[in-house]
């Protein structure tokens, strides 16, 4: 319970006071209304006495009566009607606010910091108005009228005379029985005479004379001589009195309007609940006639009085009031407590000799008749609820009344015995009402006795209270007594039991009481040794309730309010909505629109857990009071949306128009666009291209502040640079949306508020930046300056994310600031029939994007920081060029190899020149534009779409025709794959809306499975500082699978005899291509012809096809492999040292056309095909070994590495075969012939090469290597190798006839050839002796020899052939082996070496016939 | 019917009530039932602090329910709220609903998967309330 402003025991002694009655005489009446007051209201302020009163009791002790209130009223004031009575209280209680901005204080509990009001003045209010109007009750005196006061004025004619009708007419009064209201507590009332004087207006002697008279007449302590109003009214406010009536007379008078604030908060109370209570309960109204006169006068003059809140006792001095002061003194000490004393001898005296007898006679007849009723009492009594009625003059009421006296006259002790013993009475004639009357007051004196001697008895209020609500069911009255009780119990640090109490005291029929009770219970809880803070909150909340049913709405606010402190943020989520909610209402209805809109806000933002209608009804209630809100501010910015939610990190912005579709064949490039989904290494893909190319551009090197070019700017993206927008090109912000209720929300009028500052980039910097501008007034308002695109009608479902994308579109230069999404926000309308529109209200939501988290210095890893992000803040530059590509006859599915020409068109489509288009691609094998050289026809693309993508020439098969032909032409140089391609363009650039279409063909990839290839078109405006702009393309293309060429290249043993061969030094290789058709699908390829093979290479050419000539059919079914033979021979431009770079294309047509293989596109495709060793590799650290490894080989650099390469550069060949080929597929009853061609890279003799590139198993798990990889070993040649370095060759003929009988030695001449295969010097040693040892040798009956030298040294130049003419010399016809002679051979320069055996040549037999 | 479980802080980690649609009262009353508990527990764990008794018995009538609470050693408070109607409910059975509850929350904490703190979404908590709201009705 809250503090009060009294202590328990001030309090209960103010409750419980000696009234005092006034009956007034007209004239008198008018004296006092000079100063604006009545006669009672005159004396009210000074009723409190400040010196001890002294009275003796029965037993002649004195009592001592300290700070004795008596009151006084005019003896016809009215107990008030029970709605009047509430009207009275709800208006105190409201006319009581807490007082704004004092600090609460805080109460602290567990981890709660509540801010509480301290005290409650309304509640205190509350109390000392409703114990005002307690009713006048028969089963207690306490209130009922100890004396009365006649007042008459000196100026009267007959004063004397007065005195006597005013005494009359108290009389008739309290002894006629007409009047039921004024009670009297004694029936002779102590009549107190008072002669009122104006000393301003009045005859002073006769005053005197007058009251000399009333003395002799009533005795000089019954009467009294007053003299007031000391001056004129008409004196004026010169003089400031104090006035000390405001503060009661505010209090008193009911009907007086007391603010007008608190008039129209009680206009609006009207509870329906109270209606129907307007019956009495048990007090008659008084009879409308006036008691007399002086109340019509009274009333009368009241009027003016309280409808002008004048000020009171104008006519009176100080020295009026301490005269007043006196009197109150004087009849208190004089005439009042003499007056009680003598009553309560009087009672004693009368209860005392009552007592021995009536107490045994009493007891004795309710024994013998069975607890039945004494006869006396009986007849008189009258049954009501509450047990039965005494008369006035039971013995029981004297003892109560004397009890009561006591009580009056703070002698506790005697009281709370005559209480006891009264209540023992009443208990015992089970007169209900009665007892618990004095119960209440028994517990009340004995808590108020000093010293304590007894404890205070709880429980008999308990029972008084229990007594009066359920067996009298006089709600007042147990009110009254759970008050006390409370305040006692509080006094007495019992907080629970005061708060189970008052909790117990609240009910149906008032809901003001309950509210007060409730909120006092509330604070018990919080006051409580170990604070229940939810309990408090609970009963705030119910309280609040009650406040807001009894129509005290601020009182209901603040409740919910302090509450609300516990609830917040703890998870109980209904209940905070709940609380949300009602205090958003009523904040509304007390207009304080703000805190609604904050609460309602708070339901709304938070993930509610409510149902949908519940979620639905908050939101209207809460578009409805946003919408009286908006309407009544005349503010410019717009307020806040709590809904939908807004992603504001997800936010995306792109620069530049929206993505055409393709048109008809043309297909436009994919570039850069919303839907697609960042993909972090696809970025980093298009990342690298732009570097490539743009480092080509700049000739090599790359700018240092170069950044990629972003189009789209999302949470991914490093958004720390203000993004370049171009004039007249668009930007779309994608904004997302989240519905987080159960109900679909309606947005309408969706657009993006910006601010713009124009800055002209022509000028030199430094000039003034323009002024901001903000489209925040009017969103189309500036369209000539930035068009904002307005999406008319947006919806979001249920619980739904939902992007949007708003355009805007700049017209001129600056800088500009995207803030934030302007939208009407309303619900979206149910189609139930009603026609009413959704109420829509305009708000915005601002788009703060934070940056990435700073993580780099020490400073920024301890503390949380974010950097910038510039994702909307685009900078608008002046116009730049814009490219269009579009693709024409673009496949998607190619066969491996296959061959297709396609068409690109470009189209500038900006008002700005273009210049120095270029295209990086990640698959550079894969298109060509063709190289410069070749004539550039640009044949419409449907006029070629039968002819073949080659070039043919019209030849029979025969020796391949040759052509020599220069890498860089095809803009290849060196060993590097060229990603970068620049576009041939007609006058170097494109000028405004200017179109170009060019061929483009394309080789499927020799993957078989789906490609993604990137296309990178990268273009710069013609001024020179401008940035480059790029556009991308991702297309994919499905291979499928084809033919697999499979190659082996052989040393041919026979040397070339044709004259034009031995001068080559008889270089010579055989080459077998196997061809296998390996294409699966069974989708329309019927088969597949060889048109074609070419080599290229830049030291070997195929010569002549050596396939069987029955064996010249090309063609390959599904799964069928062919076979086919050719003979290669060194080229015969080996030396020229410029002519090395260069590579003979040799074409070995298979039909009647020859393709030529050194043009575009079949060489284009064969420089770009990439290196297939490189290709095969995964990791790039094991290609770039591969690398250096084969380059050590290749040069015969240093002296050791020496042998070895040149040993090694004997089996090597590096010749690239072509195969060219035409498929047939019959496509939807069309034949269509595919073209194609197939690499196949030659490097060892022996070796087989592949086109198809051999799946290898993927090296996922690659063992970390810690130690740094061994060195190859010095790779010594092999004795394979090295059996290689000469090839030799027996030339004889085949038979041989000699006539044996004549002469019996046969000579047959044998030519020896040697071929040094080297590019070194080589010693051969040739030995004729050796035999053959082997076993199968032996049985070679015939034996020869050698005739001549049978060793022989030579020494070989790289490429030398030499001949040794032998003599073989036979004895007999027979078939002999000349293949005997052995060759050593060993490289010049490397003398530790030993001679290596060479491989011998096949078994040379000759035949020699005898003749 | 109603179950409810708050942790250390008071916070709600699971509430489930039959019928549904007065669940904002049951809310307060739990709620308010807290400070009962926390009143119980202070005043427990002063006299005996080793051997406390984990169930807390009935915490207080109000017209229409009776409001039950449990504390765990780990100051977890369980409160299950039954219509007062409901006769068959002794002191017993509801100390053992309890003691089933307790069991099955300390197999909710056992799963490495939740975050202490967070409300429980468990699906066999769940069913082992729903069982229980069930037989009691």
């Amino acid at each position: 319970m809250a503090q009060c402003a009294q202590s328990v025991q001030e309090f209960v002694q103010d409750s419980f006071v000696p009234t005092v009655a006034v009956l007034c005489s007209a004239d008198a009446e008018r004296v006092t209304r000079r100063n604006n007051l009545s006669f009672p209201e005159l004396l009210r302020p000074f009723c409190r006495l400040t010196s001890e009163g002294h009275l003796r009791d029965p037993n002649n002790l004195v009592v001592v009566v300290k700070g004795l209130r008596i009151s006084v009223t005019g003896v016809n004031t009215q107990p008030l009607q029970p709605g009047e009575v509430r009207k009275l209280l709800s208006q105190a209680v409201s006319g009581c606010q807490p007082p704004e901005g004092l600090p609460a204080n805080v109460v602290t509990a567990g981890d709660y910091d509540l801010n509480i009001s301290a005290t409650t003045p309304w509640f205190e209010a509350y109390r000392e108005n409703f114990l005002q109007s307690m009713p006048a009750s028969d089963h207690e005196f306490l209130n009922h009228y100890l004396a009365c006061m006649l007042v008459v004025s000196s100026r009267e004619a007959a004063p004397t005379e007065q005195f006597q009708r005013l005494s009359q007419e108290q009389h008739r009064v309290q002894h006629s029985g007409e009047y039921t209201h004024p009670k009297w507590f004694i029936p002779n009332t102590l009549k107190y005479y008072v002669l009122l004087h104006d000393i301003s207006d009045g005859d002073e002697q006769r005053a005197d004379s007058v009251y000399e008279d009333m003395k002799q007449r009533y005795g000089t302590q019954c009467c009294y001589l007053l003299k007031i109003n000391s001056r004129a009214a008409a004196a004026g406010p010169a003089e400031q009195m104090p006035d000390p009536w405001s503060q009661y007379l505010q209090k008193s008078r009911a009907q007086s309007p007391v603010s007008p604030a608190v008039l129209s908060d009680a206009l609006s109370e009207s509870h329906p609940l109270e209606l129907d209570q307007t019956s009495n309960l048990g007090y008659p109204g008084n009879p409308s006639v006036a008691v007399n006169s002086i109340d019509t006068s009274r009333k009368q003059g009241g009027l003016p009085a309280s409808s002008t809140p004048v000020a009171h006792g104008a006519c009176l001095t100080l020295n009026d009031h301490d005269r007043i002061r006196q009197f109150i003194q004087e009849f208190t000490f004089r005439g009042l407590l003499p007056h009680i004393e003598k009553n309560i001898r009087q009672l004693n005296d009368q209860l005392v000799s009552r007592k021995g007898l009536s107490r045994s006679l009493f007891s004795a007849t309710k024994k013998w008749f069975g607890g039945g009723k004494v006869p006396e009492k009986s007849i008189a009594e009258l049954k009501n609820t509450a047990g039965l009625l005494y008369p006035p003059e039971a013995p029981e009421l004297q003892i109560r009344k004397m009890a009561d006296l006591c009580f009056l006259v703070q002698h506790y002790e005697l009281a709370y015995s005559c209480y006891h013993t009264a209540k023992k009475d009443f208990l015992s004639d089970q007169a209900m009402l009665y007892a618990a009357g004095a119960l209440e007051m028994a517990a009340m004196s004995a808590f108020l006795q000093s010293g304590a001697p007894r404890p205070y008895p709880a429980h008999y209020m308990e029972t008084a209270i229990q007594t009066y609500r359920d067996v009298c069911k006089n709600m007042v009255l147990a009110e009254r007594c759970a008050l006390f009780s409370a305040e006692v119990l509080k006094s007495q640090v019992k907080y629970s039991e005061a708060a189970a109490l008052l909790i117990k005291m609240t009910s149906e029929d008032s809901d003001l009481r309950s509210a007060l009770l409730l909120e006092q219970a509330a604070h018990c809880f919080i006051n409580m040794r170990s604070p229940m803070v939810r309990k408090f909150a609970f009963h705030m909340i119910l309280s609040g309730h009650r406040f807001s049913k009894a129509g005290q709405k601020r009182h209901a606010l603040r409740c919910y309010c302090q509450a609300m402190q516990v609830y917040k943020g703890k998870g109980w989520t209904l209940a905070e909505d709940h609380i949300n909610f009602t205090i958003g209402r009523q904040s509304f209805t007390l207009r304080q629109p703000e805190n609604a809109i904050a609460a309602f806000r708070h339901i709304l933002i938070n993930d509610s857990k409510q149902v949908a209608t519940q979620q639905s009804a908050f939101l209207r209630e809460y578009l409805y009071v946003y919408k009286s809100v908006s309407q009544s501010s005349s503010d410019v910015t717009l307020p806040q949306l709590p809904l939908p939610c807004l992603h504001s990190a997800q936010t995306r912005v792109f620069f530049g128009h929206e993505r055409r579709l393709a048109e008809g064949e043309k297909q436009a490039a994919t570039h850069v666009w919303l839907d697609q989904e960042y993909d972090g290494e696809q970025a980093q893909l298009w990342a690298e291209l732009e570097e490539q190319v743009v480092g080509v551009a700049n000739k090599g090197s790359v700018p240092i502040g170069f950044q990629p070019t972003q189009y789209c700017l999302s949470c991914h993206t490093d958004n720390l640079r203000y993004p370049l927008a171009v004039v007249e090109e668009p930007i779309i912000v994608e904004v997302v949306f989240r519905n987080p209720l159960k109900v679909p929300l309606a947005l309408a009028e969706l657009s993006l508020l910006w601010k713009f500052t124009p800055k002209d980039f022509s000028r030199p910097p430094g000039g003034v930046p323009g002024e901001a501008l903000s489209n925040e007034k009017e969103v189309t308002a500036l369209n000539d300056i930035i068009s904002t695109e307005v999406i008319p009608e947006f919806t979001i479902g249920p619980e739904e994310t939902k992007v949007a994308r708003l355009q805007l579109l700049p017209h001129k230069t600056g800088e500009l600031q995207v803030l934030s999404v302007l939208y009407s926000l309303g619900t979206v309308e149910e189609d139930n029939g009603t026609t009413s529109r959704p109420t829509f209200v305009r708000g915005r939501q601002d788009l703060e994007i934070q940056g990435p988290r700073l993580n780099t210095t020490k400073e920024e890893k301890t503390s949380v920081r974010h950097g910038p992000d510039h994702r909307l803040d685009p900078v608008i530059t002046p116009p730049m060029p814009l490219l269009e590509v579009f693709f024409i006859n673009f496949p998607t599915g190619l066969l491996c190899g296959e061959i297709r020409k396609a068409w690109v068109e470009f189209v500038n489509v900006s008002a700005v020149p273009l210049t120095g288009l270029r295209v990086a691609s990640t698959h550079p094998e894969f298109f060509t534009f063709g190289c410069a050289a070749s004539d550039l026809t640009p044949v419409t693309p449907t006029a070629s779409e039968h002819c073949s993508a080659y070039k043919t020439m019209a030849t029979p098969p025969s020796v391949a025709a040759t052509m020599l032909v220069s890498p860089a032409m095809f803009g290849v140089s060196g060993d590097d794959r060229p990603t970068v391609a620049e576009i041939p363009l007609v006058g170097g650039g494109l000028g405004p809306g200017e179109a170009l279409q060019i061929p483009l063909w394309l080789r499927g990839p020799d993957r078989e499975g789906v490609h993604e290839i990137n296309f990178l078109f990268y273009y710069e405006s013609v001024e020179k500082n401008a940035n480059h702009r790029v556009l991308r393309h991702k297309a994919f293309i499905c291979a499928s699978r084809s033919l697999s060429v499979r190659a082996t290249a052989c040393h041919s043993n026979t040397l070339p005899r044709r004259g034009g061969a031995e001068e080559e030094g008889g270089s010579s290789m055989l080459v077998f291509v196997d061809v296998e058709n390996i294409n699966t699908s069974e989708a329309g390829v019927r088969e597949f012809h060889i048109v074609q093979v070419s080599s290229s290479s830049r030291q070997w050419r195929l010569h002549t096809c050596i396939n069987p000539t029955g064996d010249r059919d090309s063609r390959l079914a599904s799964r069928e492999r062919g076979k086919l033979c050719f003979r290669a021979t060194r080229c015969r431009t080996q030396e020229g040292e410029t002519h090395a770079r260069k590579y003979t294309f040799a074409d070995l047509n298979l039909g009647n056309e020859q393709i030529v293989s050194s043009t575009t596109p079949c060489a284009d495709f064969f420089f770009r095909r990439g290196s297939p060793s490189e290709a095969q590799k995964g990791g790039v650290s094991v290609g770039g070994a591969n690398h250096t490894r084969r380059q050590s080989l290749t040069p015969a650099g240093g002296a050791d590495d020496g042998v070895t390469g040149v040993v090694q550069k004997c089996s090597e060949v590096e010749l690239n075969i072509i195969v060219l080929w035409k498929a047939y597929v019959v496509e939807d009853n069309k034949q269509l012939i595919l073209e194609g061609q197939l690499h196949v890279a030659l490097q060892t003799v022996g070796k087989e090469a592949c086109s198809v590139p051999q799946k290898e198993e993927a090296q996922e798990m690659v063992l970390l290597k810690f130690k740094p990889d061994q060195p190859p070993p010095v790779s010594r040649p092999t004795l394979e190798q090295l059996s290689r370095l000469i090839k030799t060759c027996l030339h004889y003929p085949e038979s041989y006839d000699h006539p044996f009988p004549q002469k019996s030695l046969c000579m047959v001449p044998v030519t020896l050839t040697l071929s040094n295969c080297s590019l070194a010097q080589v010693d051969v040693i040739i030995d004729l002796r050796h035999k053959t040892t082997s076993p199968e040798s032996l049985e070679v009956h015939g034996t020869f020899t050698w005739l001549g030298q049978t060793q022989y040294k030579l020494q070989l130049r790289p490429h030398e052939v030499q001949r040794l003419v032998l003599k073989a010399c036979f004895f007999q016809a027979g078939v002999y082996n000349l293949g005997t002679p052995r060759v050593f051979a060993k490289m010049a320069q490397a003398g530790t070496m030993c001679e290596t055996s060479q491989q011998s040549s096949m078994p040379a037999l000759i035949v020699i016939n005898s003749v | 019917m109603s179950v409810i479980t708050a942790d250390l802080r008071n916070y709600p980690l699971y509430i489930r009530s039959v019928p549904t649609q007065n669940e904002l009262k049951f809310h307060y009353t739990v709620h308010t039932s807290l400070d009962v508990v926390e009143e119980k527990v202070s005043a427990v764990g002063k006299a005996l602090p080793d051997q406390r008794e984990l169930y807390l018995g009935l915490l207080y009538p109000t017209e229409d329910y009776k409001v039950y609470g449990y504390v765990t050693n780990s100051k977890v408070k369980f409160v299950i709220v039954v219509d007062s109607s409901n006769t068959s409910l002794r002191d017993n059975e509801i100390r053992s609903m309890f003691r089933k509850l307790h069991s099955s929350f300390t197999d909710v904490m056992c799963n490495p998967f939740y975050n202490p703190g967070d409300t429980i979404q468990s699906k066999s908590f769940d069913s082992i309330v729903s069982a229980m709201m069930v037989q009691s009705s």
